[in-house]
C-alpha cells in the first residue's frame, strides 16, 4: 500500500481526535504503521481543530501531511475548511457537512466534494451527537478504502464502554451506507 | 533486548517511563502542551504507592519535588518553556545541593507565554543554563515516541548517578503525536535501574560533599540517622556554609568536573546514513521532532542522487563535540535545522571551529516539512 493521508478538520470539542487515533491503532493493529497528529489553538474549545493521520506499510518519519499530498479530507467547520483544504490533492475528495460548511464553486472544480449531513445523521438517525467520529470514520475509510471494515470497527469499539457499543455500531452502519450513497451519485 | 510494542503519545510514553524507572513522586502544576504527562502520572503513581501533587504553581511543584529528591526518593516535575523559567531557582538549587529529579519540559513557542500550543526548539539554550553560576547541565532530547520512553528512563539513571537535576526535552510535536512505539520491557527497565549511592559507614564519619574531585555527592535517604545540612550557599563536606577559599572553589569546580569528566556516560547520539559520506556531500543536523523531517528528506534526496546523511544528538548537553567535529572536518556542506533561531548551531559552530554552517530555521509555531529542508540543501549545494 502507498501512503495514506487524510485530515479531518473541525472545531475543538467535537471529537475529530478520537477518528485519528483508532485510524492509526487499526494500521498499527494490521502490522503497518499509522501517525496521528493535532494542531489546535490556545483557544480549546471552539478553535480550529485539524487532525492528519498517515497511514503506511514502511514506517513513517514525518508525522504531519505535507501540503498537496492529502489524498481525503472531512470537515465539520467552515473556519477549519478555509483554514486547511489547500493541502488536499488537486481532484482528492472532500467530505463536508452541508449544514456547516459551505464550499465555493471554485472549490467545488478543484476537489470532488462531497456533502453529507454527519451531525444531523448522529442526531437524528442515531441519536447521539457524539457518534459523529464514529461516522466521519466510517466515511473515510469506505472512500479511502484504507483499512478492512472489521478490523477498524473492532478497534472502534475497543476505545468505547461496552454499553455503547450498539450505538457505535450504528453509527459505522450509516457511515458506510452513506459514504457508499454518496459514491454511486 | 526484547522490545514490546505499545500504541501511545509521547506525553504518556514520559510518564509510564518514570513509573517503570521507579519515580515515586511527581510535583507539578500542568501547563500546555505538557499537561498529559502530569495527567496520566497522576492517574498511574498512586497505583504503585506514590504521590502526584498539584501544586499552587510551577515553582512550588518544583519545589516538591526537589524535596522529595532530598529525602531520597526518585521524582519528577513536568512543564513547558514558561514553567521552566519560574522553575529556574529551584533547579539550580537542586545543582548546587546536588539533589536528583527529572525534569520533562514540552517545549512550546516562546518566549514568554508564547505559542502555547504549538510547536518550538526555542528552550535549548534555556536548558544548557536555566539558573545562574558555574555547572553543568544534563539535557536529553527525544526524537521520536520511543525515546520519549527511554530517554526518560535514562534520565532518572544519569540523574541518580550525578547527583543532579536531568532535563529531558520533548516538544509539542513528538508530546502530542500518537502512534506505534517499540520501548524496552518493564523488567529490562527495572534490571537497568541503579539506586544512587548510599554511605554506610558511622553516621558521625558521614560527609555526604566531601567526595572525590570527580564525584557526585553521597546523599543518605532522610530519617535514617546520617544527618547533614542542605544549603544553596558554598558549603563544606557536611554541607554547611563556608566562605573558606579552597573549599569554595573545590566545589564550583568539582560541580563541572563531576560531569565534564565522565562524558562518556551521557553522550548518546544518532548517526542515519552517515556511513559512506565524502567531503562533497551534506550533513543535516538535527534533533527531537526536527529530525523526523530530516530523515525524510534524506529518503528525497537520495532518492535524487543526493548523498546525505543526518547527525542527531540525543544528548543535547553536554554536547557531543569530538563526534561533531568528526563529521564536521570531513563533510563541507553541513546544514542545522531548528526551530529556533540558531540555539545549536552557535554550539556546532563551536565545536566545529567552523562559520560557514548553514542554517535552516522556523520560529512560527509551525513545523519544518522534509520538502523545506529538500529545498534548503538544493540551495547550499
Amino acid at each position: 500500500m502507498a501512503r495514506t493521508l487524510m485530515r479531518f478538520t473541525g472545531v475543538g470539542g467535537q471529537g475529530v481526535l478520537l477518528a485519528g487515533e483508532i485510524f492509526a491503532a487499526a494500521k498499527i493493529k494490521e502490522g503497518g504503521h499509522g501517525l496521528k497528529t493535532a494542531t489546535y489553538t490556545s483557544q480549546v474549545r471552539g478553535g480550529p481543530t485539524v487532525v492528519d493521520i498517515t497511514l503506511d506499510d514502511e514506517e513513517i518519519f514525518y508525522p504531519y501531511a505535507n501540503d498537496g499530498e492529502i489524498d481525503f479530507m472531512l470537515s465539520v467547520a467552515q473556519a477549519s475548511y478555509n483554514l486547511f483544504k489547500g493541502g488536499v490533492s488537486e481532484g482528492g475528495t472532500i467530505v463536508v457537512e452541508p449544514n456547516l460548511v459551505h464550499p465555493s464553486d471554485e472549490d467545488r472544480k478543484r476537489w470532488n466534494i462531497v456533502e453529507i449531513p454527519i451531525i444531523t445523521i448522529a442526531k437524528d438517525e442515531v441519536g447521539n451527537v457524539i457518534t459523529q467520529s464514529v461516522i466521519a470514520l466510517a466515511i473515510a475509510n469506505t472512500f479511502m478504502k484504507a483499512l478492512d471494515d472489521e478490523l477498524l470497527r473492532g478497534v472502534m469499539l475497543s476505545k468505547v464502554p461496552a454499553k455503547v457499543h450498539d450505538v457505535n455500531n450504528k453509527a459505522y452502519d450509516l457511515g458506510k451506507k452513506y459514504a457508499l450513497e454518496a459514491m454511486a451519485s | 533486548m526484547e522490545l514490546r510494542e505499545v500504541i501511545s503519545t509521547g506525553n504518556d510514553l514520559a510518564a509510564e517511563a518514570a513509573v517503570d524507572a521507579g519515580c515515586m513522586f511527581f510535583g507539578g502544576y500542568p501547563i500546555t502542551p505538557s499537561s498529559e504527562v502530569m495527567h496520566t502520572i497522576s492517574d498511574l503513581l498512586p497505583e504503585v504507592g506514590g504521590t502526584c501533587i498539584q501544586m499552587e504553581d510551577e515553582i512550588a511543584g518544583i519545589a516538591a519535588a526537589v524535596g522529595a529528591g532530598m529525602a531520597g526518593v526518585r521524582t519528577m516535575t513536568a512543564t513547558s518553556g514558561p514553567g521552566v523559567s519560574l522553575k529556574a531557582e529551584n533547579l539550580g538549587l537542586a545543582q548546587m545541593a546536588e539533589v536528583p529529579l527529572v525534569l520533562v519540559n514540552v517545549m512550546r513557542g516562546g518566549p514568554s507565554t508564547g505559542l502555547p500550543t504549538r510547536v518550538s526548539q526555542g528552550d535549548v539554550r534555556q536548558a544548557r543554563n536555566p539558573s545562574h553560576g558555574d555547572y553543568r547541565s544534563i539535557t536529553l532530547c527525544a526524537g521520536n515516541l520511543a525515546e520519549c520512553y527511554t530517554e526518560t528512563v535514562r534520565a532518572f539513571n544519569l540523574a541518580d548517578r550525578f547527583m543532579q537535576p536531568v532535563i529531558v526535552l520533548l516538544d509539542e510535536t513528538i508530546g502530542h503525536m500518537h502512534g506505534k512505539a517499540m520501548i524496552p520491557t518493564v523488567e529490562d527497565v527495572k534490571k537497568g535501574i541503579v539506586p544512587r549511592k548510599v554511605f554506610t559507614g558511622a553516621p558521625a564519619d558521614y560527609r555526604p560533599y566531601g567526595v572525590g574531585d570527580d564525584e557526585a555527592a553521597v546523599l543518605n535517604p532522610m530519617f535514617q540517622g546520617y544527618r547533614y545540612h542542605f544549603t544553596g550557599l558554598h558549603h563544606d563536606g557536611k554541607g554547611f556554609p563556608t566562605e573558606e577559599i579552597e573549599t569554595c572553589r573545590k566545589l564550583i569546580q568539582r560541580l563541572e568536573d563531576k560531569v565534564m569528566m565522565h562524558t562518556d556516560e551521557i553522550e548518546l547520539n544518532e548517526e542515519y546514513m552517515c556511513d559512506d559520506l565524502e567531503e562533497n556531500d551534506v550533513l543535516i543536523i538535527a534533533y527531537g521532532s526536527v529530525s523526523l523531517a530530516a530523515k525524510e528528506s534524506i529518503r528525497h534526496l537520495r532518492a535524487a542522487g543526493i548523498k546525505a546523511g543526518l547527525f542527531r544528538p540525543i544528548t543535547l548537553w553536554p554536547s557531543p563535540a569530538e563526534r561533531i567535529k568528526h563529521f564536521t572536518d570531513k563533510v563541507k556542506n553541513v546544514l542545522c535545522v531548528e526551530l529556533n533561531i540558531r540555539q545549536y548551531t552557535e554550539e556546532v559552530e563551536r565545536v566545529a571551529s567552523r562559520l560557514d554552517i548553514h542554517g535552516l530555521y522556523k520560529v512560527n509555531g509551525r513545523a519544518i516539512s522534509p520538502y523545506e529542508i529538500v529545498n534548503k540543501v538544493k540551495e547550499i549545494i
